[in-house]
């Protein structure tokens, strides 16, 4: 029942008003108490951000309001295991994005959501080729186009660029989450640029 | 020196790199201006794509909107919420009026005074083979629930039936239904007095409740003790553990008691199930009787037939037309009066005692049933043959249509005690809080929805219980749909034979039913949490 009132408590406007200019240790404190009031002001505070790496990570508006709403309703309890050696966002991040990768697996009937190909390490590169890296082909008003570049990536390039430059995950982590060799991830994550690149110099033209 | 690849430097700008494979590249930066073109390039890179990122996508952007949408999430809970309160409040709100809790507390196994009724009920039931009734009873109706549940769900799927509308369906059929005016009374001691009259129907909650004047509806009566001096002109509707009839009622009387005394008059029939019938010599029924009970004593006078299935049953008053009975002994002494046949369905010949004064106008129809065993007849065994197939049936479609579930159940029973004693708790509360929910006209739905719940729980027990046995027995994992229903066919197997060794075997179904409703119970608790309070 608590949470059914937090869920839908948290959202309020006018919920935890008093709670605005408290500083983060004492809202987390006081959620650790199940507070349900701090728990709203977590909510208030990081709801965008965590619904932003769902929306990234899964491929629908729905699922990621799903998980994201799991992500809080599970908040309850998952506050009582940080420990503070992260910082919170960094930390519920983390948890947010464990969430999608296990719905992802549910999705697959309990099966990996990125498998290892063999070889998959190995970089196929042009041997110092002209770099055109994103930087210097974007003008900074057109983030826009990234992002939708980014949603058009298959997923196997996508979660491991998201983690890393959304969540700013280290690549251990992210080989942890997502069950691969970290090897395997950093091929992943260069893939997912030089991919991306394609795709935007694709569009420019 | 060789220059770097473009996937090493990229590494070295997420800071991912080897502390001196790290420290190298750095040394190597400075003296390659292609390389490090290349570094600042692709640290560029990261930064667009962080700010790319973190530059919400534009349907993220307004959080008032988010939490509305989300809500089209959890709007069938919220639907169901909405339900399961608005039923709890009127309900609550009736019960409260009527703290028909306390005037049942009678059949509460967690009061004393429960408790000596359910044992005393338990071992009635079990010396009677009440156990295998109840079982049998509830495998059709159970039966019947899960295949109409089943052809339910299966339909609704493929309409894809929106779920939030099939409950507010639901919650509006039940709002909708007419509640019919009644005078409610509640209290320690309900009395209608002796000058008193209630023009309506009156349904009394109490620990004891009387009736001295008039009521001129139907009674009804949830009470330890009711007491009918004055008259009732409707029906009499009694939940009380003894009820006395010595005024007048000129309906009928429906009585699920643990006894019923009648010594004044009865204008139409008796129904009812109670352990203790007696019709006292003033006692006048103006109808007939149909009733199934431990022990029946008719002193009084009938006017039209009864039929009457009891352990024991005794006649001394007159009975206008046919007498039939089944069950296990018939005594008829000198000063009964059959207007009619007598027909009786006993064990044994010795079983029925006419004494010589005993006059019955109609012929006498004795019939003993020779319970040659059941096992010599083959139609016994086509009949558990059926049986066991059509409960291999349920646990293959039950695995198909809810796999965790049923994996799930299996898995608690074997708790053991845990399973074992809330079943117990489940087993004898169920009934209560079904017939709680049938007091009222809007909880009838909520009631009957129990109803079925509980009969195919208790049809599915065996399946559960069978499977895990079987798994026991064949030491198998059970994780695989084949093992669980081989597992299945062997624990029933086990089951059904156990189950007809005497005594030993009713003890081994009423085991058997409470471990399964108990592996139910906490499944069900267990799957409904993470949806509530995840």
């Amino acid at each position: 029942m608590d949470a059914e009132n937090n869920r839908a408590k948290g959202p309020q406007p006018h919920e935890g008003q008093q709670m605005e200019g408290l500083d983060l240790e004492s809202v987390i404190e006081r959620a650790r108490g199940h507070d349900a009031e701090a728990l709203g002001e977590i909510y208030r505070r990081y709801v965008r951000r965590v619904f932003g790496l769902c929306r990234y990570m899964l491929d629908s508006r729905e699922r990621a309001e799903d998980a994201t709403s799991e992500v809080f309703l599970k908040l309850q309890r998952s506050i009582e295991s940080y420990d503070g050696s992260i910082p919170f966002p960094s930390w519920l991040l983390r948890v947010a994005g464990n969430q999608c990768i296990d719905a992802l697996r549910r999705q697959r009937r309990g099966r990996q959501v990125i498998v290892e190909v063999e070889h998959g390490a190995t970089v196929v590169e042009a041997a110092s080729a002209e770099p055109s890296p994103l930087g210097a082909v974007m003008g900074k008003e057109e983030t826009a186009q990234v992002r939708d570049a980014i949603a058009g990536l298959p997923e196997n390039y996508r979660l491991p660029l998201v983690l890393r430059y959304y969540s700013e995950l280290s690549y251990d982590e992210i080989a942890q989450q997502l069950d691969l060799r970290r090897n395997y991830v950093a091929a992943l994550i260069f893939r997912a640029k030089q991919e991306l690149r394609r795709k935007l110099a694709h569009r420019n033209k | 020196m060789e220059c770097y690849s473009e996937q090493m430097c990229s590494i070295f700008v997420d800071g991912e790199l080897a502390v001196d494979e790290a420290r190298r590249l750095r040394d190597h930066l400075a003296t390659c201006q292609r390389c490090r073109e290349l570094v600042d390039a692709l640290r560029a890179e990261n930064r667009v794509l962080g700010e790319s990122l973190h530059e919400l996508p534009e349907e993220a952007a307004d959080p008032v909107g988010f939490p509305r949408l989300r809500l089209s999430r959890v709007w069938g809970d919220l639907a169901a919420l909405a339900a399961v309160l608005a039923l709890v409040s009127v309900f609550s709100a009736w019960v409260d009026k009527l703290r028909i809790p306390e005037a049942l507390e009678w059949l509460n196994p967690f009061s004393a005074d429960g408790l000596t009724n359910l044992i005393f009920n338990l071992s009635y039931y079990f010396a009677h083979g009440g156990t295998a009734m109840l079982a049998d009873y509830a495998a059709v109706v159970g039966g019947l629930f899960l295949l109409l549940g089943g052809g339910g769900l299966l339909l609704g799927r493929r309409w894809r039936l929106h779920q939030p509308g099939l409950y507010l369906l639901i919650v509006l059929l039940t709002l909708s239904l007419p509640s019919f005016a009644l005078e409610r009374r509640h209290a320690e001691f309900v009395t209608v007095a002796a000058n008193e009259t209630v023009d309506d129907t009156l349904l009394a909650a109490g620990n004891t409740v009387r009736v001295e004047g008039v009521v001129n509806g139907d009674l009804l009566a949830f009470a330890r003790t009711l007491e009918v001096r004055g008259s009732v002109k409707g029906d009499l509707v009694s939940f009380a553990k003894r009820t006395v009839v010595s005024g007048t009622v000129e309906g009928r009387i429906y009585n699920f008691s643990q006894s019923l005394d009648l010594d004044g008059e009865l204008g139409h029939s008796i129904y009812g199930w109670v352990q203790s019938l007696r019709v006292d010599n003033r006692g006048h029924v103006g109808d007939g009787i149909l009733v199934g009970a431990g022990d029946i004593s008719l002193e009084g006078e009938v006017k039209r037939s009864a039929t009457i299935f009891a352990g024991n049953a005794d006649v001394s008053g007159t009975i206008g037309r046919d007498l039939t009975m089944a069950g296990g002994s018939l005594t008829l002494t000198n000063t009964a009066r059959v207007g009619g046949n007598l027909s009786a369905r006993v064990r044994h010949m010795k079983d029925v005692n006419i004494a010589d004064g005993a006059s019955i106008a109609g012929k006498r129809d004795i019939q003993v049933r020779v319970r040659k065993s059941q096992f010599t007849r083959p139609r016994f065994y086509l009949h558990q043959a059926v049986w066991l197939a059509a409960a291999m049936l349920v646990g293959w479609l039950g695995l198909a249509l809810f796999p965790g579930f049923f994996q799930g159940c299996t898995q608690a029973v074997g708790a053991g005690w845990r399973s074992l004693g809330l079943g117990v708790g489940v087993l004898a509360g169920a009934p209560v809080a079904i017939v709680v929910a049938a007091v009222t006209l809007v909880g009838i739905p909520v009631s009957l929805m129990l109803l079925a719940l509980y009969l195919a729980a208790i049809y599915l027990a065996k399946i559960w219980v069978g499977a895990f046995l079987g798994r026991m027995l064949l030491k198998r994992s059970g994780a695989t749909r084949r093992d669980w229903l081989l597992g299945l066919l062997v624990g029933l197997l086990v089951l059904t034979i156990v189950g007809f060794i005497p005594y030993l075997g009713g003890l081994v179904r009423l085991a058997m039913v409470c471990l399964g409703l108990g592996a139910f119970a906490w499944q069900l608790h267990r799957s409904l949490r993470p949806a509530i309070a995840a």
